[in-house]
């Protein structure tokens, strides 16, 4: 799985960043700009950030303020804190991907395409739903693993 | 209305405070808009992903990935190597070494986090073997990596440009000046520091010895110099945007990494990649959260609201351009740079107008201050990966890294505030207003 | 009521005082039943999504040019060289006109009302240097910025230039820095609000007639009381009229206000923007018609051709 998501995020890493570069190569060096490349790139970057994200939640490494965590000191309490993190984050996370696939159904239905490529847009738009879904089942994993370590402690999980 | 939108920031700081993701944060923020002050939701994810699908913002990845790439190939450590050439040997020398290393560093990197990864392991164990208390190299070196956010390209100044239509490039230039005194002071407040500790110093080169080995680490730092003249040449020079310089730095720094300097293998290539998608995928989406909150707030007028409520308390510049600071500072201590940004920017540009700050000034005090942020706790990312890095443990980092901070650091902080020549004379020598 | 309106434009530029003269009518005549909050700078997003957001009923008005993301007939609103002078400009997209019913009936089936047609300009091109052989279509070796829309593109290539696609918000520190020389898809007003710092020279070749629609969302619409959405529609209307009496002297006073600024505008002959108009006509007109519908584009260009 690791070596999977670094593979798939490296690619589109790099995709992204040769699509920015035979930009400058041809507009600069060729004097031949390539029309359409911008909104080509569109899709893979939108995937980038999504699967980004998501890989985030797979690794618990999402952005987060550890304040109170300080000031707790036993195991138990920042487990118990990591729970109530996670039931918060399964509720808003619950509420959001309700709007989320609302605007997947927009997308859906107007069948947007872009400017000049006419590419249509719900292959990047659908980006947001699966990942959405995706970082949800991640969040209900590590409840499920902070859970069961706090009823049978971390070495029988 | 503003009470909700009081109301909703109060509960994106209790869920910032509980140590719920940042993104669920603004979700929660957006969940008290919706279900207590009866703010429309629809619509909303779609303004929301059409924002990220802001071609600027994909100079952020790039820019993480290049520093990440610089610091796993081997790229910083020879403009490591050759800052020390110049400067390692004179007493003190080695920590001014590691504030001019992360500047130099941070012409190619656009985050803070690539001073103290890239030069980190190579000089905390350098600087103790030679006299250094492990603590107080690692606070220095944690504290001079934000430079990275304030010598350009910056990740920072490119969302602030973002969210406030504000020139990228002239915000670039804004910090500029104040990263550049920062990194003098606290070579300074390094020099003075020395003389308590009991250094180990070589013998003093002599003169041909010292060109002769700064030549010969010169030609080996080539190829690593020549990247910040291509990003920062390329942009200013007009051969392209920043975000193809984000991407032109990364396309340069794969061969380089592998070729030259060798640091560079497909397995930490394929985790360099990995780590910056990831980071970035993290910011954009709380980007994408939070963005529309703010244009929550702008549909229901908060930030004119703001600016008659704050005007009900004082008008007068330097009383708000203080309160402006300790609020940016507060904000800076529990969430992270660039959310600060998104966060206050959209707020307060309305009354910087108003008190007559000019924009780029304003990314000035917001750079500033906000790159503060990384190695103030408690939520201090810079000064935590510092304390793994140095293997130190975070209570033995803060006190001198305090000290760095009050003494290096704050001074520039009230300079920029209210001394406007000190980041926009950069700006205007390039022609931006 | 509370309505809020969107536009492209800075507060204080001409849109935003014709806009908030507009709204102050609509409130005299509902008896401030019915109030327009303007939201100026695309301060609710770029008009393609505000766009969308008023088609789904999440904001309620706006004064802007047609996206073209939800139907890619709407680029018949920005047909190059469809009209050559202000009088063909009313026959095609003022009241009646060919492309404005069209328009209408487009934004129809995006559950949008168009309420009035808002002449802004005739396009031209900036650069921030010299000109060369401004009247000619022979290339020129000099790259403009083009907004990502295909029939920009195709004019500036046909119009000599090298035509890079760079995005908005990056275009004027691009022309800035010299990434490129010049802008070309907007006119006078457009260049004078973004890129005046950067214009040195004003090419007038008529490239596309710019027109912004005044737009509502149909349920905002259905949510005012019947009295209301005549007077609203009936000040619209108004609205419309006083900006045909002043659109081209508008254009006149803000190439003007470039030339104050130091900026070169070029001056070209009938000529010349007549072998202009027939170039692109040739080379541009046949791929844009290919693209959104050659039947139902070509019956527009028809009825376009009878009006003229
Ligand atoms: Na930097
Ligand atoms: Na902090």
């Amino acid at each position: 799985m690791d070596r999977f998501s670094a593979i798939l995020l490296t690619s589109l890493i790099c995709i992204v960043a040769l699509g920015q570069f035979v930009q400058v190569v041809t507009r600069y060096v060729l004097q031949v700009p390539v029309m359409g490349l911008e909104e080509a790139m569109m899709f893979p970057t939108l995937w980038l950030y999504i699967l980004g994200a998501v890989n985030a939640s797979r690794e618990n490494t999402h952005i987060r303020a550890n304040v109170l965590e300080i000031f707790l000191t036993t195991a138990t309490a920042h487990r118990v804190l990591a729970i109530v993190g996670e039931v918060i984050s399964l509720i808003i996370g619950f509420w959001l991907t309700t709007w989320v696939w609302d605007f997947t159904r927009y997308s859906w239905r107007v069948w947007k395409e872009s400017p000049t490529l006419y590419i249509p847009t719900f292959y990047g738009d659908v980006a947001l739903m699966v990942g959405m879904v995706l970082m949800l089942i991640w969040s209900a994993l590590h409840l499920l693993r902070d859970l069961r370590h706090l009823v049978k402690g971390p070495n029988h999980g | 209305m503003v009470e909700v939108a009081l109301l909703s920031v109060g509960v994106l700081v209790i869920l910032l405070t509980l140590g719920v993701p940042l993104p669920w944060c603004f979700g929660g923020a957006l969940m008290a808009m919706y279900f207590i002050g009866d703010t429309i939701m629809k619509g909303n994810i779609l303004w929301g992903m059409q924002q990220l699908g802001n071609p600027v913002l994909l100079a952020i990845p790039l820019f993480v990935l290049a520093g990440t790439i610089m610091s796993e190939s081997g790229i910083a450590a020879s403009l490591l190597r050759f800052v020390s050439a110049f400067i390692g040997h004179i007493r003190g020398g080695l920590g001014v070494v590691a504030a001019v290393s992360c500047a130099v560093i941070g012409a190619i990197s656009g985050s803070g986090l690539t001073g103290i990864a890239a030069i980190g392991p190579l000089l905390i164990p350098e600087m103790e073997k030679r006299g250094y208390p492990r603590a107080y190299a690692t606070a220095l070196i944690a504290n001079s990596s934000i430079l990275g956010l304030l010598i350009p390209p910056s990740v920072t100044m490119i969302v602030y440009g973002w969210v406030t239509d504000t020139s990228i490039l002239a915000c670039f230039l804004a910090t500029l000046g104040p990263g550049l005194l920062i990194m003098l002071n606290f070579s300074i407040v390094n020099l003075v520091m020395a003389r308590k500790f009991p250094l180990v110093l070589d013998d003093k080169p002599s003169f041909s010895e010292l060109t002769s080995e700064v030549t010969r680490r010169g030609i080996h730092a080539f190829p690593a110099l020549l990247m910040p003249i291509i990003i920062l040449g390329g942009i200013y020079g007009g051969v392209m945007t920043p975000t193809e310089a984000a991407a032109v730095a990364v396309i340069y720094s794969v061969p380089v990494g592998f070729l030259i300097y060798k640091g560079l293998r497909l397995s930490n290539f394929l985790a360099a990649g990995k780590e910056a998608a990831t980071a970035v995928g993290a910011i954009m989406v709380m980007i994408l959260f939070s963005m529309i909150l703010s244009q929550m707030f702008v549909l229901e007028g908060i930030p004119q609201k703001l600016v008659g409520a704050i005007f009900g308390i004082t008008e007068d510049p330097s009383i708000l351009l203080v309160m402006i600071i300790v609020l940016l500072i507060l904000v800076g201590m529990v969430v992270n740079d660039v959310t600060a940004i998104i966060l206050i920017a959209p707020l307060l540009l309305p009354l910087m107008g108003a008190i007559g700050v000019n924009p780029v000034h304003f990314a000035a005090i917001m750079g500033v201050t906000t790159a503060m942020g990384g190695v103030t706790p408690p939520y201090a990312s810079i000064l935590y990966l510092g304390a793994r890095i140095g293997n130190v443990k975070v209570t033995a980092v803060i006190p001198p890294a305090m000290l760095l901070i009050a003494v290096g650091y704050m001074p520039v902080v009230i300079l920029t505030a209210f001394w406007p020549d000190l980041s926009l004379w950069l700006p205007r020598l390039f022609g931006y207003q | 009521q509370d309505l809020k309106l969107s536009h492209v434009r800075p507060q204080d530029a001409t849109i935003d005082v014709e806009v908030r003269a507009f709204a102050a009518a609509v409130a005299a005549a509902t008896a401030d039943k019915v109030k327009i909050e303007i939201f100026p700078a695309s301060a609710l997003g770029d008009y393609t999504t505000v766009q969308e957001r008023i088609s789904v009923g999440a904001i309620d008005m706006a004064v802007q040019p047609a996206g073209t993301a939800a139907d890619r007939r709407m680029q018949i609103a920005s047909f190059p060289y469809l009209a050559e002078n202000w009088a063909q400009a009313r026959a095609v997209y003022g009241p009646g006109g060919a492309v404005r019913e069209a328009m209408a009936e487009l934004y129809a089936a995006q559950d949008i009302t168009m309420l009035a047609a808002y002449p802004v300009y005739f396009g031209g091109i900036a650069l921030n240097r010299d000109a060369v052989t401004p009247g000619s279509t022979e290339p020129n070796g000099i790259k403009v910025r083009v907004p990502g829309i295909k029939s920009f593109q195709l004019t500036g290539e046909a119009l000599g230039y090298i035509p890079a696609p760079i995005p908005f918000s990056e275009a004027f520190t691009a022309v800035q820095t010299g990434v490129v020389e010049g802008v070309i898809g907007s006119g006078a007003e457009g260049y004078y609000a973004s890129f005046r710092d950067v214009t040195k020279t004003y090419i007038p070749a008529n490239t596309h007639f710019e027109v912004w629609f005044m737009i509502i969302s149909n349920e905002s619409l259905s949510n005012l009381a019947e009295a209301d959405q005549a007077a609203l529609r009936a000040e619209a209307e108004a609205f419309e009229a006083k900006r045909w009496d002043v659109a081209e002297a508008d254009q006149a006073a803000n190439e003007q206000k470039l030339v104050d600024l130091g900026a070169t505008r070029v001056a070209l002959s009938d000529e010349e923007l007549a072998a202009m108009s027939a170039k692109v006509r040739e080379t541009v007109w046949p791929q844009i018609l290919e693209d959104i519908g050659a039947d139902w584009g070509q019956a527009i260009l028809d009825k376009v051709a009878a009006a003229n």
